[in-house]
């Protein structure tokens, strides 16, 4: 049986997805191409470590923005910094 | 506290907690290796680590940890004590633990600023082992209570002791305002215009000093200085000797005011504010304070003979010369004229006395160098130049620079008006400062050359008229207090702070601040600030009625005491005397020490052949099983 | 919407960074209750997003983290984060505050700060606080030793999918909560609201905001900073470690044209400090200051200077005309040669960084009457003697937000206020003694 509480909540919530249908659509858009971005960046990463660059040239986005996501992963614990390459580091998969 | 009790006869657990300092100890010491290595040794409960262990959350570990009683004992291992041992145990003693059963390690600058790889890593393991071993052997302890009197000692009577002097007695403290000359106002006296609102010095002065002289609750006490000092935060006692002024400058000055009928109350263009009538008879006095603010300035840099033809060309003065010739100066015409000399060029010169460089500049008697930027030359000396030429344009002005530091808001703008009034700036690098050499024949006295940065390092000559030092500050010599009072220095040799950003009105010396200029040069703006800060954490400091020390000061073992007195005669602060007491039915002399006096030294335990006297919360028990921990493997 | 309550403090400060903390934690050493009212979800201001501070080369968070908890464990101040000051007037004897705290969407009491929400939350979002180099999610703590430790949901980019209230232990998350009024009433108030950095995009000459490795002072602060996006310092555009990077001195300040013609007094300083750290993490990249004079008055700031200088860092005089994007994500500086043979020079670099001046954070138009100088920063009225006194009775100012300066100084300054506000108060108590 629903409680009262989480029914008027579910409710609630009902109304404010009516509410925020603009930036809630914008926001699922925003996951849906980020979740495609960050899995051609971890394909990249699944045959072993690899510079910004090379990332970047792989999965057929700009540099700066591979650079962005790549960062976030690490620091999420998803992505680790391995050995310099030149005058490029690599980065590897987290081990799990 | 029923805490106190139970963490005291309990069995000691210790929690370790390590910090990273956000890699400035973690980039070279492995902290997550120490605090496995200190897992392993006994008494220690828990280890941790954290990116920044004086956080909130860091502190909160160890809230945590004491809370739910895994702990009763804490070792922070860190940066050096002086920056956050207050802080940690300000953690713990709201987290309702006796705040001293804590023991500091210093594992940034004694590890990590100066080790590098396994060896730093094995080093901060030695070092906090050692502190758990001492922590193990703490006991709970509570601070010295000591009355305060509310009664504030500012010496100085410039602008920021005077400033200092108001705000303190505004906020209901007396104050006893003590000054070496007959004058109030300080260096600001010397001066006309200030920079950059354009007000009066004079008037500036006149302000403040009234104020002062009017209210009851501060005593100004001018042709005195302190002779004696002794005591502590809270209960100071300062002597203070009050005679007939001496120095020659003093003299002369009075002599120009009885000239011109002035009478205590006003004040005298370069002399300043005479307070109250010089005393004609010597006279000392003990005055009981709470704490002392210094306020005792600078004096300007002079320069050494012949350093830019200074002292062997009565053409070369410096700034204050200059200031105190144009103020003084009547006739309208469109030249500046100097003791009737007409000025058709001059040169100013900046950065004399200021940002010597070792190697380049030669030291001073003392072995010294001004390695400082004494920052309000800059302003003044642009002022000066467009004053020569707003007031004669006849009078050209040729600037002498390393940089131009007119960093403070409305600054920028007389560096500005000085372009426009045609200023010549010429540029140059301190291993090439300008040369000044006599003339012998020809129109000028003086000829200045230069390799001037701006123009490719060409050497341009100029003959002048006039050449003007832009001299920076020094501190006043006031060896004789800081001898007195042990106060710390810096290598710039002026009063040094516990720290900048942390601490920055505060002496080592508990219950002592720093006000103005005898810490570091600044413009008048920045020294009353710095002045109303101190008085600040004086009142802070007094509000209470009483104050609270650490109790980390020498303890008498009545037991081993044998009365030999050997801790009396050592003791330098008098802190120690001997007793009668009753033992066993007799009357012998026991050592008994005064709390609020000892400073903890330690220099009786050394001497005392019983092993009866031990400095709290550093006993020798507590040394050896710090050595015992080191040496163990 | 009527206010739902009313708080009483003897005294009121704006902004919570170093200047507020230190003149709240000065007055509550006297014995009064003060409230702190910041805009941020955090308290610590610019200072505790820095790396490490000049000339003691202390890491910025070991100086600032402290004074932050010394204000959030004070018993006698209470601090009031992400709140929005609408109206600060004079009210009789008093000083009226009119604040609204915007909704976190979390609740205060029930989070205890272990960022579940934030690791479940699949949004990513630009991380402002890390100069856009990384990503946060739409629900999350500012950064770690942020005061409170409490999180806060971005709505705008957040997709309402439920999945940080389904993660939370604690049920904190309350996606229905609502901006709340309040008023405080204080005697007195400290206004220490800060600075921004001029505006990066201002000038045309220096790429309008379009260029690829040129980044802001506080962005290289980031890169400097032990959390840093990527902890270490690349150039951002792809990752290289940069061989030579450079700095363009007076990049908003002393400049007519952009409205700031005040020195800011801190970027010599502070690019001299940076320099210093680039050269200890990239012990082979050429780093270059490009400076009109080098301001450095402050006590032990020439000495810093010289060993810079003695570091291998190049200092040339020049005023930047122009930075251009040249080949290869490079840099180019165009500027005519002041000091060498002459002529219009051009150099490339990997990375430079706009040594920006600082323009005041608040502007006080229609929330509160404080008089402002031409150059918009808070004016004192008795400029020498008491800088820190404002046009209102009982209102003083402290810090940056009545002109740039560094952060010694700011600190003093703050002490001044509280001495200001703590006279203030005593004369309210006792009429007769003032």
């Amino acid at each position: 049986m629903m409680s009262d509480q989480k029914k008027s909540d579910k409710e609630g919530l009902k109304a404010l997805r009516q509410q925020r249908k603009a930036s809630i659509e914008r926001a699922r858009k925003a996951i849906k191409a980020q979740n495609q971005n960050v899995k051609a960046i971890r394909e990249q990463m699944k045959s072993g470590g690899k510079t910004i660059p090379e990332i970047a040239a792989g999965a057929g986005l700009p540099t700066d923005q591979v650079l962005v996501y790549v960062a976030s992963l690490k620091k999420y614990g998803m992505v680790i910094e391995g050995p310099k390459d030149g005058d490029y580091f690599k980065y590897e998969l987290a081990p799990k | 506290m029923s805490t106190k009790k139970t963490a005291e006869t309990e069995e000691p657990r210790v929690g370790v907690y390590i910090c990273h300092c956000g890699g400035n100890i973690s980039d070279h010491v492995d902290v997550k290796k120490v605090a496995e290595n200190l897992e392993k040794v006994p008494g220690v409960a828990v280890a941790h680590t954290n990116m920044f262990m004086c956080s909130d959350p860091g502190q909160e570990l160890i809230q945590e940890d004491i809370k739910s009683g895994k702990i009763n004992r804490v070792v922070v291992a860190s940066c050096a004590p002086s920056l956050h041992e207050t802080t940690f145990r300000g953690a713990i003693k709201r987290a309702d633990m006796n705040p001293y059963l804590y023991e500091h390690a210093n594992i940034r600058e004694q590890v990590s600023w100066v080790h590098h790889g396994e060896a730093a890593t094995a080093k901060a393991t030695s070092l906090v082992t050692a502190a758990v071993a001492k922590a193990k052997e703490l006991e709970a302890l509570d601070p010295i209570k000591v009355d305060a009197a509310r009664h504030a000692t500012v010496i100085g009577g410039g602008i920021a002791g005077l400033r200092a002097a108001l705000d303190l007695a505004q906020r209901g403290i007396e104050v006893a305002l003590i000054e070496k000359s007959p004058f109030l106002g300080g260096q600001a006296a010397n001066l006309e215009r200030i920079v950059p609102t354009g007000e009066r010095a004079a008037d500036l002065i006149q302000d403040l000093a009234a104020k002062v002289m009017a209210d009851s609750r501060i005593r100004v006490y001018t042709c005195s200085r302190i002779v004696k000092s002794e005591g502590y935060v809270g209960n100071f006692k300062i002597t203070l000797k009050t005679q007939p002024p001496d120095s020659q400058a003093d003299l002369e000055k009075l002599q120009e005011v009885a000239a011109k009928g002035e009478k205590p109350g006003r004040f005298v263009p370069f002399a300043g504010f005479l307070a109250v009538k010089v005393p004609t008879t010597a006279s000392e006095q003990v005055l009981d304070s709470g704490a002392i603010v210094f306020a005792t300035g600078f004096s300007t840099y002079t320069p050494r003979d012949g350093e830019f033809g200074y002292g062997q060309n009565p053409e070369v003065i410096t700034l204050p010369q200059l200031i105190r010739f144009m103020s003084q100066e009547k006739s309208r015409g469109r030249s500046l004229t100097i003791n009737g000399r007409t000025i058709r060029r001059v040169a100013l010169v900046h950065c004399v006395g200021s940002r010597q460089i070792p190697g380049i500049h030669e030291p001073d008697a003392d072995g010294g160098l001004n390695e400082y930027c004494s920052r309000t030359c800059c302003a003044a000396t642009l002022q000066a130049a467009s004053e020569i030429r707003e007031r004669y344009p006849l009078t050209h002005v040729l600037e002498y620079y390393r940089d131009i530091r007119t960093y403070g808001r409305g600054q920028e703008e007389f560096y500005e008006r000085a372009s426009e009034n045609h200023v010549m700036f010429l540029r140059y690098e301190p291993e090439d400062p300008p040369q000044v050499e006599r003339l012998s024949k020809g129109n000028f006295p003086l000829r200045v050359t230069v390799k001037d940065t701006l123009t490719f390092g060409e050497a341009l000559s100029a003959d002048v008229d006039l050449v003007v030092l832009s001299v920076g500050m020094v501190p006043s010599r006031i060896a004789d207090l800081v001898d007195m009072m042990k106060l710390p220095v810096g290598a710039d040799r002026f009063l040094q702070e516990v720290h900048p950003k942390l601490r920055p009105v505060e002496l080592a010396n508990t219950g002592i601040l720093l006000a103005g200029t005898c810490q570091a040069p600044m413009d008048i703006s920045e020294a009353c600030n710095a002045a109303a800060a101190a008085a600040a954490k004086a009142t802070s400091l007094l509000s209470k009625g009483y104050v609270e020390l650490d109790p980390f000061v020498a303890q008498v073992d009545l037991s081993r005491c044998k009365g030999n007195g050997a801790c009396v005669a050592a003791c330098t602060v008098d802190a120690i005397v001997m007793q009668t007491v009753e033992v066993d039915g007799q009357s012998v002399e026991r050592a008994e020490v005064n709390p609020a006096l000892c400073t903890g030294c330690g220099v009786c335990v050394a001497v005392c052949p019983e092993n009866a006297i031990d400095v709290k919360g550093w006993t020798l028990e507590q040394y050896e099983a710090m050595v015992d921990a080191i040496v163990a493997d | 919407m009527e206010p739902s309550r009313e708080l009483n403090f003897d005294a009121l400060v704006i902004g919570g960074g170093i200047a507020g903390l230190q003149a709240a934690l000065d007055l509550a050493d006297q014995n009064f209750k003060v409230a702190i009212v910041e805009k941020d979800a955090t308290i610590g201001g610019k200072m505790i997003r820095l790396s490490k501070v000049f000339p003691t080369l202390d890491c910025a968070s070991c100086i600032t983290t402290p004074k932050m908890a010394a204000s959030a464990h004070h018993e006698n101040i209470s601090i009031f984060t992400y709140c929005d000051l609408t109206s600060l007037k004079r009210d009789g004897q008093e000083i009226k505050a009119d604040i609204t705290q915007m909704p976190r969407y979390v609740d205060a009491d029930k989070c205890i700060g272990c960022r579940q929400c934030e690791y479940g939350c699949p949004v990513y979002v630009p991380n402002h606080e890390e100069g856009n180099f990384n990503f946060r999610k739409a629900i999350y703590i500012p950064f770690s030793n942020a005061i409170p430790q409490i999180a806060l949901m971005d709505v705008e980019n957040c997709s309402l999918c439920g999945k940080c209230a389904k993660v939370c232990p604690t049920g904190a998350v309350d996606y229905f909560q609502q901006p709340e009024d309040f008023v405080i009433r204080a005697k007195t108030a400290v206004l220490a609201t800060g600075f921004k950095l001029t505006p990066m995009d201002q000038k045309p000459q220096y790429g309008g905001g379009k260029i690829q490795n040129l980044i802001s002072s506080l962005d290289m602060e980031r890169l400097l900073a032990p959390h840093g996006p990527y902890q270490r310092v690349i150039r951002p555009s792809d990752g290289k470690e940069p061989d030579s990077i450079a700095y363009v001195q007076c990049a908003g300040s002393r400049d007519k044209t952009l409205g700031v013609p005040y020195c800011s007094r801190v970027c010599c300083m502070y690019a001299i400090k940076q320099a210093m750290l680039l050269s200890g993490a990239l012990p082979l990249a050429d780093i270059t200051i490009y400076y009109m004079d080098i301001r450095a008055f402050g006590k032990g700031y020439e000495q810093f200077f010289q060993n810079a200088k003695a570091m291998g860092i190049e200092f040339v005089k020049a005023k930047i005309a122009k930075i251009e994007q040249a080949d290869n994500q490079y840099v180019r500086l165009r500027y005519e040669d002041q000091e060498g043979n002459g002529g219009v020079v051009e150099r490339e670099h990997d990375l430079v960084v706009m040594s920006l001046g600082m323009v005041p954070d608040w502007n006080p138009a229609g929330v509160c009457d404080v008089a402002c100088d031409t150059d918009a920063f808070i004016k004192s009225t008795i400029p020498s003697l008491a800088p820190t006194v404002t046009s209102i009775e009982g209102v003083f100012a402290a810090g940056v937000a009545i002109g740039p300066k560094d952060i010694v100084d700011t600190i003093a300054e703050a002490g001044a206020a509280a001495m200001e506000a703590s006279k203030y108060l005593n004369a309210l108590e006792n009429p007769k003694a003032a």
